[in-house]
């Protein structure tokens, strides 16, 4: 490329730059442009959820140890399924098969989350399986008759600093307790909140009144971790677990293929 | 922290329950919490893959020739933030190494911790979880 054109080139980009410079500053409230300028601004005012968060392996672990109550139905489910243990069955979820936990274990997998304020959806990403959730901030309701996904339908709103989000559509394979899945009755609140500057805690609540007598009521706590980055978890990238249709594990020694 | 999940974490920590060590498996197909050990190891293969690392070595058998041990190891998410990395074995490296054992009697298991010839040690869980998650 020859000088001239150089020159040429970089006056055509300043011009556009300054171009665009004066369209912003003549931009209107009121105008589509002003109005989007605007509801970036008003997400100053959340909270700063920003960085890496940990969850903390201890409490998560803790909640696991809870036990919710349950209808005759809900418990007829868990003694069936620890009458499976006992014959070497429901040893091994499918997440063994790369099959992501969905709500509400994805939210205390063992690996980092992210949080993306946008407006109108809060976007939750988490490393384990590389999911995301999307947590619309709109107004819409949630929707009336929602096909089973595995991080279901979510709606939020702030209440002060806290985020609060409800979610329904939870596909029946989710575990909510060990041998207990979602069912279409399922419905799930959670609310978010920085309890100290590095640390956010989510207050589950799960109700299902064909599984529980009253809702069941968890907590996580997240840790800011400031020097992580987050990473790709590709299951399928070399998979060697797996569990059969009765939970039964097994585990290949086989090389991966890859180098 | 806060004062109630800080007692929380310590009631955890003094009843010793189970702390997840997995994101994608249960721990019922090893001898979890027994940590035996496996001396005079070569690496052959170390490989960092998600949902989990992999350790394959050679020692030597009673009588001559080497037999081959894999052992099943923590994510690259883990074990990035605990010191390790995609270099922290390498074929031919001479190590010490300890596992939980497979329960079906397979030359393999967990890893749990590798020591090398200077002494040094790296680990793929914290001293003191030697307990596993739940089916799940």
């Amino acid at each position: 490329m020859n000088s001239m054109w150089r020159t040429v080139i970089v006056a055509v980009a300043l011009s556009a730059v300054s171009s665009v410079a004066v369209a912003q500053s003549r931009d209107p409230a009121g105008s589509p442009e002003g109005d989007r300028r605007a509801r970036y601004a008003k997400l100053a005012e959340l909270p700063d959820w920003s960085g890496v968060w940990s969850p903390d392996w201890l409490v998560n672990s803790q909640n696991r140890q809870l036990k919710p109550e349950y209808t005759k139905e809900g418990a007829a489910l868990v003694e069936a399924y620890e009458q499976g243990q006992e014959r070497g069955e429901n040893l091994q979820g499918q997440q063994a098969n790369c099959v992501p936990p969905g709500l509400p274990n994805v939210m205390t997998q063992p690996y980092p989350i992210e949080f993306v304020f946008t407006p109108g959806a809060v976007y939750i990403i988490t490393e384990t399986y590389s999911q995301v959730r999307r947590v619309y901030t709109d107004g819409r309701p949630l929707p009336d008759d929602p096909d089973p996904y595995f991080n279901g339908h979510s709606i939020g709103h702030w209440d002060g600093q806290a985020l609060i989000v409800e979610t329904n559509g939870i596909n029946p394979r989710n575990v909510l307790v060990s041998g207990v899945h979602a069912t279409e009755q399922t419905r799930i609140r959670e609310k978010i909140w920085q309890e100290a500057p590095d640390q956010l805690i989510i207050e589950t609540t799960i109700s299902d009144p064909t599984l529980f007598t009253k809702p069941f009521v968890t907590r996580a706590a997240l840790t800011r971790e400031h020097d992580w980055e987050m990473r790709e978890y590709v299951c399928a990238e070399n998979n060697k677990d797996a569990a059969d249709p009765f939970g039964r594990p097994s585990m290949s020694l086989e090389e991966g293929d890859q180098e | 922290m806060t004062r109630a999940v800080a007692s929380w974490a310590g009631a955890i920590a003094l009843v010793g329950v189970a702390v997840s060590a997995s994101a994608h498996h249960s721990t019922a197909m090893f001898e979890w919490g027994k940590e035996v050990a496996l001396k005079n190891a070569t690496v052959e293969r170390w490989e960092w893959t998600n949902p989990h690392t992999f350790l394959y070595v050679s020692v030597p058998k009673a009588g001559g020739g080497t037999e081959r041990w894999a052992f099943e190891g923590m994510s690259p998410s883990h074990l990035s933030r605990a010191g390790w990395d995609k270099r922290s074995l390498k074929p031919g490296d001479k190590i010490d190494l300890t596992y939980f054992a497979l329960r079906d009697g397979r030359k393999g298991g967990f890893n749990i911790s590798v020591t090398f010839p200077d002494g040094r040690v790296i680990r793929q869980l914290p001293v003191g979880v030697s307990s596993g998650d739940a089916a799940r």
